[in-house]
């Protein structure tokens, strides 16, 4: 990893913001913005970010930030876009920052509607694994065997965890990516790389949160390293739909899952079995990850 | 003059047209899809001279429209019924944020049961969202009306909502007088400039704010949209100038001693005034702006001629209360030395009104001087 | 004509002014502190050194402040550039990795530079006491310095003429260059440090007549005396003292050596005169003869294979029971084998070998010779360090002690509190203690020839090498960047730990409380 490059006026994150003490969030957004600015203009949707971002006149970027209704992100974005256009700026970036909320759940149907339309911008998500802002209630990012206060114990989340990116890929979008706040270096890479490129364009971000995972603040970085070591957040790209490759893959063995949960008070008294029953659907969609690429490398 | 037979909805899109937007984002709704497809066949032709997108939903629709006004763009919407209750969270939130739109909605009655008629109560129940709106009796009043909503929403940075009947104005033919289109985009004009983004300035826009700080905002809104009248006023007395003619924010007919007036908003004002011959000391007003709340120049209007008696027809009702317009009329009044007695008659279900209906009306209506509440059913 | 809206009442809506002025760190309850901990180099460091602090330094680029840290332990780093034997790189983390930093190529670099930097400035008033130094070896000039430093007046007096002790008599060129010694001692006596040289003390001037002009009086006269074999034929012509020959081969005379050569001791001097011999004109081979095994020697290791490499020969397990004379004067010498027991060493009579030579140079040993005190008859407290203390040891060594006294006679004059002597009681930071996951600067395997890329290459091991990982993973901001380095901002950190718990160095702690 090679940080001299960073240079403070390169940030565009102000301090002061109102994130939690180690804010998964903060830090994607803050690296987010530091490759993209400062020609840059982001339109966010109700999520930790809104408040994050300032309470007036305060704000923690130093571009302009357009917040929207909880549903209405994917298409705020397309106004956004064809607004600057009209108004001749076409080289400002425009990104819409959701949370996995405003993305897998009530934001979907506007984030399939500009996919299609292969609106030219960037939609980032930022995934918490549930909605966090409002206490940490069952998102559909929510990973199987969570606790959450809408599956308090002895309930846990049924059902996995809705596969977003295969639903973008399905969009044939020109390109989407995973990235994770332990691997500055890949996610400036791909944000780099889907700046380049014109139309639809998406980002799936795992942003570990301290206080909702039940997680020590410190750990956020690790416990994002952990989630790639142990296949559980694979980091890749697909571009156009169909072109799947692996961009930041831990050497040697993938890390057991266990290593991963067991120090998230949100899967405190998981059971064994179901501690194997994620192992096996990480492990299945792992597999599934690799036939994806293998057959991109093939056709290649 | 360049008259052609168009229906009300063909002239909503021709309006938009010669006023020249960056970008119109609609989903199809009968009874408003007249209207996409007229200026979908624009861009087809080239003409639109902006974007037409076709998005997923209504909501969409407006979301994207607030998304391209808040980089400083002219944009345009249209919508009906369902398509407006879907719309419901954009419609507040587009006002808060003081961009300037113009939306077109053809009434239609909202379900459930599936209903095709053009109730107003799908346009009257976004009263509160901070939007104004002005009610056309017919096409070549939306054509002019749409015109000048983008000049009025752009003064005052609130959206205009802009609203007719479904079927009987949006599906019926008539000649309209369409106005040049080089003419009419000297008249009106590029856009000012009202850009909250600006890409290299920093702006948290329309971020979480205090209950204090929302109160000001409130109030300023309050405070701007009541200038809508005036404003409104002299965009008309400009429009004469330039097209030959004009609108009211209130059109009143008051034949000589007349008593009393009926009130209207939208095609039923046709009807009334087509009626008025046949009846006796009776005079109209068609509500043309029913937010703000003209109460200035009703009252005025009352006053000068000594009104007893305002006989409302209300192609709605909001269920518990009765007519809409009614109850926005009674609140007006009160605290006039005599106010007029309001009478309701309502048509709820968007059912049509006839001369005769009408005539039976007033006739059963005459003799109260309170609230009475008179059903369009039973007036067949 | 648009209304006031956009200009005055947005601003509510429209939050333009930075968030920095929000001093989020009243919400911490958890504090991230930058505390220095024990790396293997430091611990090895035979001056206290601090060295990743300065490899950190250097790797910036900051000369100025890697001298600054140097000197706080070690003025003369060109001096133990060369002539140090560096335990610090004997257990360097990154060895583990790939290859061990380059250490003392860094700090020879930082002393080249100060050498090189140096600009004679205005004299500076030396207001303070007078202090004398005994003896110009390593520990006298590093006790000069540091009192110079802070205005005594210091003078040193020197038995020899030449200025330098062990450093220009006992080591030789090959192992450090003259010229970067009196660079050094040029540089002291135009700082103000008075040198007198020819003046034994004990002979020339007593240490009574010292402490009555002096304030204080620091003794560091070496340890020059040489031991003696004990065996027949020592005082023949022909056989050196290692010491003797090396102070006459090193001041530049022609020391009178006849090949082939014999060298017996297995200790530096004994390494360093067989190297010496081995350069002289009309010397062709040189043979040293050892006591113990090899694994035993007291030589550094390294100057070892150097003398095997140039060809000096080495025989080990022997040591010399006569000396041959013809004539008076050195012929050759009888050996004894001999082996190490538990009852230490055993000389095995039976066995013995003849070698004949021209010369032999006896590398025993020195010792300390106390016969210094003999002029001393009034009853005062003194400073002593060096060999004169410790018996024969390193240059280092003597500097730190040069140091110590010092500082201790600062302490004294000044009435401030004693100086503590902190050695370190803790382990020192183990590969295993790093935490490499996302560390930087791994890309360099091999060690780099320009000192700043070789010190980007140190891991740290306690001490913040500014690699950055707090920054780059800060939610907050709260890490500033300032010349280079990284400063935490309290105004702007919350606590969250992640620096502390990303630190690939550990060099941050995380403390309770704001």
């Amino acid at each position: 990893m090679r940080i001299d490059e960073y240079k403070q006026e390169s940030e565009m994150l102000n301090p002061g913001h109102n994130a939690c003490p180690g804010c998964g969030a903060a830090l994607a957004v803050r690296y987010l913005t530091r490759a993209l600015g400062p020609n840059l203009a982001i339109v966010l949707t109700a999520s930790c970010w809104s408040i994050i971002s300032g309470m007036p006149p305060l704000t923690a970027l130093k571009c302009p930030i357009l917040h929207c209704p909880f549903p209405s992100a994917g298409s705020v974005g397309s106004g956004l876009r064809r607004g600057l256009n009209a108004r001749g700026q076409h080289n400002t970036t425009v990104v819409v920052l959701a949370g996995d909320g405003g993305t897998f759940d009530i934001g979907l149907q506007a984030l399939s509607g500009a996919a299609q339309r292969n609106e030219d911008y960037l939609f980032v998500c930022y995934d918490n694994e549930a909605y966090m802002n409002t206490g940490m209630q069952t998102s559909s990012a929510t990973p199987f065997g969570a606790r959450t206060n809408t599956a308090p114990y002895p309930l846990f989340k049924e059902g996995q965890k809705k596969d977003i990116m295969q639903i973008m890929a399905a969009h044939g979008i020109p390109y989407a990516a995973t990235a994770t706040v332990a691997f500055p270096d890949d996610m400036e890479r791909k944000l780099k790389k889907a700046q380049e490129i014109r139309g639809f364009r998406f980002m799936h971000i795992l942003s570990p949160c301290p206080p909702g995972w039940g997680t020590d603040s410190s750990d956020t970085i690790h416990l994002s390293r952990l989630a790639v070591n142990t296949g559980f957040f694979p980091l890749y790209e697909i571009v156009n739909g169909v072109s799947w490759k692996m961009t930041c893959q831990p050497e040697g063995k993938r890390t057991p899952l266990k290593e991963y949960l067991q120090n998230q008070r949100r899967f405190k008294q998981m059971e064994d079995l179901r501690i194997e029953a994620l192992q096996e659907e990480v492990d299945h969609d792992w597999e599934a990850l690799q036939e994806k690429i293998e057959a991109t490398k093939c056709s290649d | 003059m360049a008259y052609e037979l168009m229906s009300g909805s063909q002239a909503a899109a021709v309006a938009v047209q010669r006023v020249g937007v960056d970008l119109v984002a609609a989903y199809p709704i009968t009874p408003q899809t007249a209207i996409v497809e007229t200026l979908a066949n624009f861009e087809g032709k080239g003409e639109l001279g902006g974007e037409f997108v076709s998005v997923e939903s209504e909501y969409a629709a407006l979301a994207c429209c607030y998304g391209a006004a808040a980089a400083g763009a002219r944009v345009f919407t249209a919508t009906a019924s369902h398509g407006l209750a879907y719309m419901h969270e954009m419609i507040h939130w587009c006002s808060g944020a003081r961009v300037p739109i113009v939306m077109v909605n053809v009434n239609r009655t909202i379900g459930a049961p599936w209903s095709l008629d053009p109730d107003q109560g799908d346009s009257l129940s976004q009263r509160d969202t901070g939007w104004m709106q002005i009610y056309c009796s017919g096409a070549q009043e939306v054509l002019d009306t749409v015109m000048q909503a983008f000049l009025l929403s752009e003064e005052l940075l609130l959206p205009c909502m802009v609203v007719f009947d479904g079927f009987y104005i949006s599906h019926t033919y008539e000649a309209v007088d369409v106005p040049d289109l080089e003419k009419t985009r000297k008249f009106i004009g590029p856009p000012p400039f009202t850009a909250q983004v600006q890409p290299e300035k920093p702006a948290n826009i329309h971020a979480l704010i205090t209950g204090d700080m929302q109160a000001d905002l409130v109030r300023n809104r309050h405070e701007t949209m009541l200038r809508a009248p005036a404003v409104f006023k002299e965009i008309n007395h400009r429009f004469a100038e330039t097209f030959g003619r004009s609108y009211g924010v209130i059109d009143s007919v008051m034949p000589p001693g007349t008593k009393k007036v009926i009130l209207a908003a939208g095609a039923t004002a046709e009807t009334v005034r087509w009626t008025l011959p046949e009846l006796e000391q009776t005079g109209m007003v068609q509500l043309r702006m029913f937010r703000p709340f003209p109460r200035e120049d009703l009252c005025n209007l009352f006053e000068a001629h000594d009104i007893e008696q305002v006989v409302v027809i209300d192609r709605n009702c909001s269920t518990g209360m009765g007519g809409i317009l009614a109850q926005e009329l009674q609140a007006a009044v009160y605290g006039m030395e005599k106010p007029p007695a309001v009478k309701d008659i309502i048509l709820a279900g968007g059912i049509d009104l006839t001369p005769e209906m009408l005539v039976k009306a007033l006739t059963e209506t005459a003799s109260l001087d309170k609230v009475e509440q008179k059903w369009g059913v039973d007036l067949r | 004509m648009l209304p006031d809206i956009t200009t005055e009442k947005l601003v509510y809506a429209h939050g333009t002014e930075s968030s920095a002025v929000n001093k989020t760190g009243e919400w911490r309850f958890m504090t991230p502190e930058r505390m220095p901990g024990l790396s293997p180099c430091r611990q090895g460091c035979l001056l206290d050194g601090e060295v990743p602090a300065w490899l950190e330094a250097v790797k910036r680029e900051q000369w100025e402040e890697a001298w600054q840290i140097m000197r706080r332990n070690n003025p003369f780093p060109a001096l133990t550039g060369y002539t140090c034997f560096h335990p610090c790189t004997e257990n360097c983390n990154r060895e583990q990795l790939d290859s061990g930093i380059d250490i003392p190529s860094v700090e020879k670099a930082i002393g080249l530079w100060r050498l090189d930097q140096y600009k004679p400035g205005q004299q500076r008033d030396l207001l303070k006491d007078e202090i004398a130094v005994i003896g110009s070896g390593p520990a006298g000039l590093s006790c000069a310095y540091y009192l110079n430093q802070v205005g005594y007046r210091v003078t040193v007096y020197e038995k020899s003429d030449q200025i330098g002790g062990m450093l220009a008599l006992g080591i030789p060129e090959y192992r450090l260059p003259r010229s970067i010694l009196n660079k050094e001692l040029n540089l002291l006596k135009e700082e103000g440090v008075e040198f007198v040289t020819g003046c034994e003390i004990g002979q020339d001037l007593s240490l009574d007549e010292l402490y009555e002009k002096y304030s204080e009086v620091f003794l560091a006269p070496g340890a020059w005396k040489s031991r003696k074999a004990g065996i027949p034929g020592e005082e023949s012509r022909g056989v050196w003292n290692a010491l003797d020959f090396l102070s006459e081969f090193n001041s530049g005379k022609q020391p009178e050596v006849k090949d082939p050569v014999i060298v017996i001791g297995g200790g530096n001097a004994a390494i360093d005169s067989a190297r010496s011999a081995l350069r002289m004109n009309g010397v062709n081979h040189v043979t040293l003869v050892y006591r113990r095994s090899r694994a035993e020697m007291p030589a550094y290791q390294p100057e070892v294979e150097a003398a095997e490499n140039e060809g000096v020969e080495l025989i080990f397990n022997a040591l010399p029971g006569k000396i041959d004379t013809v004539d008076g004067r050195v012929s050759g010498a009888e050996f004894n084998y001999s082996k190490t027991n538990r009852q230490g060493l055993v000389v095995d009579k039976s066995s013995s070998f003849h070698k004949s030579c021209g010369t032999v140079i006896m590398a025993l040993g020195q010792e300390q010779d106390s016969s210094i005190f003999s002029s001393l008859e009034k009853d005062v407290s003194f400073y002593a360090g060096g060999d004169l203390v410790t018996g024969p040891a390193t240059v280092s060594e003597a500097i730190r002690a040069g140091r110590i006294a010092a500082e201790a006679m600062i302490a004294r004059l000044e009435n401030l509190p004693e100086p503590e002597l902190c050695l370190p009681v803790e382990d020192p930071i183990s590969f295993e203690d790093l935490y490499l996951e996302a560390s930087v600067n791994l890309e360099i395997k091999d060690q780099q020839e320009m000192p700043e890329k070789e010190a980007s290459r140190c891991l740290g091991c306690g001490t913040c090498n500014s690699c950055g990982i707090c920054y780059l993973f800060c939610p907050d901001m709260a890490i500033d960047i300032v010349d280079g380095r990284y400063e935490l901002n309290l105004d702007y950190c919350k606590g969250c730990g992640i620096c502390y718990r990303e630190c690939p160095s550990r060099a941050l702690i995380l403390k309770g409380g704001k």
